[in-house]
């Protein structure tokens, strides 16, 4: 059987930044989905699946915040087959937007930010 | 030419950058009562910032990451979360520190209570974050700040004996009537005022905003190392400044004021509006430096998009964590507390705060995966190495010494 | 299942030995194509007992300095060990297996 490259979960995936094919920031790795196999099916970003990582109560506390603040209880989910690179960052296959990790600036952006004058031009 | 231009103005920016109401409160209290014995403390201080924002400026130019995703990548979530709420508090208490700072400024230009500024100080702040772009925001305030030149102006006009003042500088002795316990609780307020985390979290925030590359290596490197020494020395010419004026007649300085009048008495009402230009100018942009980097740490650790350079909308909540802090960091101004103790009280928690801070950027800086041949060099390791472990001695004695003194009674 | 609900569970041994914590998950990527890689597979636990240490790449990376740090978690992570996946048993929050020590931890 042909060997295959090794790689640590928590060392080379978890926390490295996740960079869109256009280029931009998608987030970070916060947690990976596994199923029953054993193989590792998705890459999950946003501050829901940060909590997930923290545990208890610290835990709870951020999922409770995040629900509030953002809305939403599951997190962005990223399926292994738009993996491109998985080096110092890791890159995929389709824009942040269709993967939809901006829906989560969505209540910020309605409530604050989007009403204060020239909140929606170009940034600088 | 144009490239000299360059070098020239970010070498001004970083020299009128460098001295925020931490150095100025800090450096102002020691002189008067320490005179020069506790100068050695900023240049040591002066060393170790010189030291870690090159190297998070490199790490930042190279990987292309901010030192708070780093944080996370490196000490893992719950160790990088504890790092974060350190970090912020911090920084939050340091913005609120600088936005008394430019209101009591303020005061001394007009005469009028400070706190009738604060609200205005606070959207100005805001308007500035949320318009001006990046590089101009530095550059303008940065400029400015080198108004604060006059203190080195006015140390010269006080005519100090030359002799004495080096042989206290580098002789360091408690002077009469000030106890070892309290010589030591100044040293790291010096030391933590000269080293303010969020400097690190801007600098290597801002390489990411500007978009440095290897290339920009150089050029980051020189202003590094000549514009903090230099800042550094105007540090010091402030602490000789009420030295001079205050020492003699053992006077203690607590208010801003204080600080203004050996200018006042040396170069006397144009003496005083540079040093007030140059108040505002550097209080006014540590305000912007430290509401940005509240931001940038609470973003860069849960993944959210951030940087004035994106779009408002699309990194609106980093948008929203830097209006809320600067909105709660006039509220605590605004309750009469007094803005040179929150100053003191910041920069002592800044000292804490410090291995935090350094350590994972020392580690990244190390790792060949990310920074290929750009690795940190043996000589920057040892120096790393040296200071982390001074770093952790400061961390753990500050709060000790804190209480011992009373906050330095 | 999340990788979060792995990573951190106590792991006992052959007897209930406490044998450390689980630090970190061993993928190999030799399964069926997906996308333009080959899948993840889990192969095994690497288990410790110092957490921090787990994550700054020196034991298991290609980190080396500087060199008092380097030496300090090298000690700190002397004791991991590792578990193959199919050893390991999950059930109400603790992994179990059927041995008494675990081999050495083969840096990447």
């Amino acid at each position: 059987m042909m060997a295959g490259r090794v790689l640590d979960l928590a060392l080379h995936l978890l926390d490295r930044q996740i960079i869109d094919t256009d280029g931009n920031p998608v987030g970070n790795v916060d947690d990976v989905e596994i199923d029953e196999s054993g193989y590792v099916e998705a890459l999950l970003v946003g501050p829901q699946a940060v909590a997930g990582r923290l545990g208890g109560r610290l835990g709870e506390w951020l999922a409770f915040w995040t629900r509030v603040l953002q809305g939403g209880t599951e997190p962005t989910r990223i399926p292994v087959d738009l993996l491109t690179d998985l080096g110092s960052h890791i890159t995929v296959a389709r824009s942040r937007t269709e993967l939809g990790a901006h829906r989560n600036e969505d209540r910020a952006r309605e409530y604050l930010i989007g009403r204060i004058p020239g909140g929606r031009r170009e940034g600088e | 030419m144009k490239r000299l231009l360059q070098v020239f103005l970010g070498v001004l920016t970083a020299i009128g950058g460098f001295v925020d109401i931490g150095d100025l409160v800090a450096n102002a209290l020691v002189g008067a009562r320490f005179g020069m014995s506790l100068a050695w403390v900023v240049l040591v201080g002066v060393v170790g910032i010189c030291l870690f924002a090159e190297m998070s400026g490199r790490v930042a130019a190279v990987t292309g990451r901010g030192t708070f995703d780093l944080v996370r990548e490196r000490l893992g979530v719950r160790a990088g979360l504890l790092n974060l709420v350190a970090s912020m508090l911090v920084t939050f208490l340091t913005l609120a520190a600088e936005l008394g700072g430019v209101a009591l400024a303020i005061e001394l230009a007009t005469s009028v209570n400070y706190l009738l500024f604060v609200p205005l100080v606070a959207f100005l702040v805001w308007f500035v974050i949320w318009r001006m772009p990046f590089e101009h925001m530095e550059r303008a305030f940065g400029l400015l700040g080198l108004a604060l030149v006059v203190f080195a102006v006015a140390f010269w006009k006080l005519g100090p004996d030359w002799g004495s003042m080096l042989h206290q500088a580098s002789h360091p002795a408690v002077p009469d009537g000030e106890g070892h316990p309290t010589y030591w609780y100044y040293a790291i307020a010096l030391f933590g005022a000269a080293m303010t985390p969020y400097e690190v979290f801007f600098f290597s925030s801002g390489a990411v905003e500007e978009g440095w590359t290897k290339k920009d290596l150089m050029i980051e490197r020189i202003n590094v190392y000549l514009g903090f020494p230099l800042g550094g020395l105007l540090s010091i010419a402030i602490a000789g400044c009420t030295w001079l004026v205050f020492m003699p007649a053992g006077v203690e300085v607590d208010h801003l004021d204080q600080v203004a009048l050996p200018v006042a008495l040396a170069a006397g009402k144009v003496g005083l509006a540079f040093v007030i230009v140059g108040f505002v100018a550097a209080t006014f942009g540590a305000a912007l430096e430290t509401g940005l980097s509240t931001g940038y740490s609470i973003a860069q650790y849960l993944g959210w998009s951030w940087g004035k350079s994106v779009a408002p909308v699309r990194a609106a909540r980093f948008h929203a964590v830097v209006l809320v802090a600067i909105v709660l960091g006039a509220m605590l101004i605004l309750t009469t507390v007094d803005p040179i103790m929150v100053t003191e009280y910041s920069i002592v928690f800044s000292a804490v705060a410090l291995p935090l801070t350094y350590f994972p950027i020392l580690v990244v800086a190390n790792d060949p995966g990310y920074m290929g041949e750009a690795v940190n060099s043996r000589l920057t390791n040892a120096l790393g190495t040296a200071y982390l472990g001074l770093l952790t001695v400061v961390s753990l004695a500050a709060i000790p010494l804190m209480v011992a003194t009373k906050a330095g009674q | 299942m999340r990788g979060s609900d792995v990573i951190g569970l106590p792991v006992l041994g052959r007897g209930g030995r406490v044998l450390g914590k689980v630090l970190d998950v061993r993928l190999v990527q030799d399964g069926p194509l997906r996308g333009a890689y080959a899948a993840l597979r889990v192969d095994a636990l690497v288990v410790g007992r110092h957490t921090v240490a787990a994550h700054l790449g020196y034991d298991r990376a290609r980190v080396n300095g500087p060199w008092l740090v380097n030496a300090v978690v090298n000690a700190l992570t002397r004791g991991n060990g590792l578990l193959p996946w199919d050893e390991a048993e999950i059930a109400d929050g603790v992994v179990r297996c059927e041995r008494d020590a675990l081999d050495p931890v083969p840096p990447i």
